[in-house]
Parts: C-alpha cells; sequence; structure tokens
C-alpha cells in the first residue's frame, strides 16, 4: 500500500500496517511529498530532516503550547512543554539539573535491580508477553524510584497514566458505530480524563503534603524547595510538572524497549553483535532510536503563515513534524536505510531538539542501556513465539503484542 | 584543534561529553561546557566524535 496519494497530496500514515514498518512510507513522503497534508484532518506533515530540525528550534513560529488545542484532563498547560521560550527556560533552568545524566545514572542501579526482578518472574518458563511482563512495568518502577515513591503504588500509577492516555480502556464499548453513539464515547472519555486528573491531584496534593513533613532528597522534595527568581513553585504548579512527567516519561520508555527487543528478536544476526560485544549496547540504543524512533511524530502550532517547500501551512495548523522521517533522511545520515550499531554520526531526533529537548532523555537512555544490558545478560537468544506477530500501535509505537519465547 | 562551542544552540542533548568525555563536559543544566580550548592531538577523536554527533551543530572544531 503506498502511504501517499501523489494527486491529492495527501498521506495516510497512522495506519497500523504503517506503525509496524514506517520506512517505505517516510522514504515515499520525503521523495515525493515533504510536506503533505495528512489525510482526515487535512493537516500538515512534515518529513524532511532539515524542515523538522527547523521548525523543532523556532518555537516563535512553530510553538508548542497546544494547551488549547489538545485537552487531556488537564485545565492548564503542562509544564515545561505546553509552555515556549522565553516563560519555558526558566522551568528548564530548574528542572534540567533535576534530570541531568549525572543524576539519572545515580538511578541505574535501582534500574537494574527492577529488571532483574522482573525477569525473575518469567525467565524460568521460557517464554513472556514482552509489553505486559517488562516494558510497562520497567520505566514505572523507574519513576517511582525517581520520585521517591513506594514501589507498591506500581498499579495506581499504570491506572492513571492510562486512565489519561487511552481512557477507552476503562470504559464499555459503544453499541454500535453511529455518529451519536460515537459522540457520546468521546464524551465519556473526556470525562473519564478529567476525572483522572482529579485523582491525580489528589494523589500528588497527599504526597507533597508527606514530602514537606519528612523533606525528602528526591524529585518531589527538590520541587518543593525549588524557587524560581525567589518564589517557591506553586502546588499547581508542581502538579503541572508531575502531570507531565507522568504521561511523557512512561509509555515512551515502554514503546522503545519493546522496538527494540521486537527488531533484535527478528534480526539475530544483529543481536548476536550485542551478546559478543556487549560495549555495544550504548550505540545500539542511540541506532535503534534512530531507525525505530517509537515517538514517531511530535505536533506543533503554526504561529504564522509560513511556506514550506511550497506548501502554504496556515496560522493555527497543528504540523506533524514527522520525527522518524527526519532519522531515516538520507541527507543526514550516511547509509540510512542500514542498521549500524557502530555509526560514527548519529544527529537523531528522537528526542526532540531545540527549547524542548526532551527532558528526560538521559533517564530514557539510562533506562534503555540498563535494560538492554540485563535482557541479554539474563535471557540471550529469544524469538518471537511461533506463528505469532507482534502489532504496533500508531503514532507512539507501543509493540503491544511481543510474545516471546527462548530455552529455559 | 581548537573547540568553538556555539553555546546559543546548546540545547543539551549530552551526546558530547558521553562521546567525549575528556574534551567536553557539562554544567548543572547538562549543557556543553569545554574541557579547553586547545585539544592535544591524542583527544582529537574525541573532540570529532562530540562535534559532529551533536543534533544542534553547536560545536565547531578548528583543525590545525
Amino acid at each position: 500500500m503506498s502511504a501517499v496519494n501523489e494527486e491529492t497530496g495527501e498521506v495516510h500514515f497512522f495506519d497500523p500496517a504503517v506503525a509496524r514498518c514506517p520506512h517505505a512510507a517516510y522514504a515515499e513522503m520525503r521523495a515525493k511529498c515533504p510536506v503533505a497534508r495528512m489525510s482526515v484532518t487535512g493537516m500538515p506533515v512534515v518529513a524532511r530532516y532539515d524542515d523538522v530540525a527547523w521548525a523543532l528550534r523556532n518555537p516563535q513560529l512553530f510553538s508548542s503550547d497546544m494547551s488549547a488545542q489538545m485537552k487531556l484532563g488537564n485545565e492548564r498547560p503542562m509544564i515545561p512543554q505546553q509552555i515556549d521560550p522565553p516563560e519555558q527556560t526558566r522551568y528548564r533552568r530548574l528542572l534540567d539539573p533535576l534530570f541531568s545524566r549525572r543524576r539519572m545514572e545515580a538511578l541505574a542501579p535501582a534500574v537494574r535491580v527492577h529488571a532483574n526482578q522482573l525477569i525473575d518472574a518469567f525467565e524460568k518458563g521460557g517464554e513472556c508477553e514482552f509489553d505486559a511482563a517488562f516494558a510497562i512495568p520497567l520505566p514505572c518502577t523507574a519513576f517511582l524510584a525517581l520520585f521517591g515513591l513506594p514501589a507498591s503504588d506500581l498499579q495506581t500509577f499504570l491506572d492513571m497514566k492510562d486512565g489519561i492516555i487511552r481512557p477507552a480502556k476503562y470504559l464499555a464499548s459503544p453499541p454500535d458505530t453511529s455518529p451519536e453513539s460515537m459522540t457520546a464515547f468521546l464524551a465519556a472519555q473526556d470525562a473519564y480524563r478529567k476525572q483522572t486528573a482529579d485523582q491525580m491531584f489528589a494523589y500528588f496534593e497527599d504526597e507533597i503534603a508527606r514530602t514537606e513533613r519528612r523533606s525528602r532528597d528526591d524529585l518531589l522534595g527538590a520541587l518543593l524547595g525549588a524557587e524560581i527568581e525567589g518564589q517557591k513553585l506553586s502546588r499547581e504548579e508542581i502538579f503541572d510538572i508531575c502531570f507531565l512527567l507522568l504521561l511523557a516519561g512512561l509509555d515512551t520508555v515502554t514503546a522503545t524497549l519493546g522496538c527494540n527487543i521486537a527488531y533484535l528478536a527478528e534480526n539475530p544476526e544483529q543481536r548476536q553483535k550485542l551478546l559478543a560485544k556487549p560495549d555495544l549496547i550504548p550505540g545500539a540504543v542511540e541506532e535503534l532510536l534512530r531507525w525505530e524512533t517509537p515517538v514517531t511524530a511530535v505536533p506543533r502550532l503554526a504561529t504564522e503563515d509560513v511556506e514550506m517547500r511550497g506548501y502554504q501551512i496556515k496560522k493555527g495548523d497543528i504540523v506533524t513534524l514527522l520525527i522518524g522521517a527526519a532519522n531515516t533522511d538520507d541527507e543526514h545520515f550516511s547509509d540510512a536505510q542500514s542498521v549500524d550499531f557502530e555509526r560514527e554520526r548519529n544527529i537523531h531526533l528522537a528526542f526532540g531538539g531545540g527549547p524542548h529537548r526532551c527532558l528526560g532523555s538521559h533517564l530514557a537512555r539510562m533506562e534503555l542501556r540498563v535494560a538492554m544490558e540485563e535482557w541479554h545478560r539474563r535471557i540471550p537468544r529469544y524469538r518471537i513465539a511461533p506463528g505469532e506477530t507482534p502489532t504496533y500501535s500508531p503514532g507512539i509505537r507501543e509493540v503491544m503484542y511481543l510474545p516471546l519465547v527462548w530455552d529455559a | 584543534m581548537r573547540v568553538r562551542l556555539h553555546s546559543d544552540k546548546c540545547v543539551g542533548h549530552g551526546r558530547c561529553y558521553v562521546l567525549g568525555p575528556e574534551v567536553y563536559g557539562e554544567d548543572e543544566r547538562g549543557h556543553c561546557v569545554p574541557a579547553a580550548v586547545e585539544v592535544p592531538p591524542e583527544l582529537a577523536d574525541q573532540a570529532r566524535a562530540g562535534a559532529q554527533n551533536c543534533p544542534e551543530s553547536a560545536i565547531e572544531l578548528e583543525e590545525d
């Protein structure tokens, strides 16, 4: 199936078959319509590296504040994602040190312990569904450690995140596909998001009160002690930061773990390189971030009319920056369609770029490295269960079904 | 070889100080701080690895 309709300039991107293997669609878009119109929404999609990078670095033209367009149960913009410079810079000055590589590396031993505890539960059985057994819980336990919250809150955290990101999971399916039923179903999802957001606020309110009493040396403690220009953060600001961290920090790492292991299960000759030389793992993490680009795209709001490669982007358009297509652009990567764990120059934008560069990138890199090291140390030879096919979700390419088997 | 950092472009990806730890350091925010302007010959490979892997093209190297 072609992803691009050249006559209309439309692309069908959010398709499960494309999500599983998007590289041909990316190449087609870069070549035929580097700025295309998305089917259904009619909004622009940008596919070439130079254009994506330029938009990411120009938030005055391509704003990250879509709090008015994208309601996720929050009443105020999420901090710092939905705020642009110069205001955003004040928050990043405070948050960047809390997410620095040094600070994240200090969490590596805890993540290593958690990874091994998860593997202990299924290693001897010789099989697991990777997403549920490993990819979903691992980033969440890392998060609990970062926040200084008890590991027993795992399920609460997962339900809060999913209540916002995929509320349909908690609701009865609509009785039919009539417009009335679908409208009611969308309204029910919004109501569930709002209810979950209120629940999260209560949860963090409670934890903040506890932290104030104990003055802990963890993320919540640091946020409580933090000041911007001599002013402490308000409860709302702390919550708006926590809300974003919970939504942005869990699914993304889950998806990346799934994409990595699915790729290595299907490409045993590449996996063999890592088994022979575990020092290649950091390079493999970078290369698979590039090749798989689990967060395929980020949206931006056009603040003015902009012409890009002859395409008229209108003020108010939601522009999709197709990071996955940028990361496989031959103009910026030598032999871009090959996976090379020893790539000399890898300037991928999997964590975005410009002032909104992913705050959690150092956390994610540490989690991915530790998880890949421990998984391959304990379960070096795994394959996809015979007769099964992994399923990928569009947008964020989570491998929602990844049945693995190995000789126990 | 000399390092020229365009600090206005640096946003803290941190590739330079991971790939060239003896040439590039980090400040409190995780932004690049070159250890010295002048790179000794034995560290030239680290300097190049850090510079060419910066997604923001924030590092320029002046070869002798």
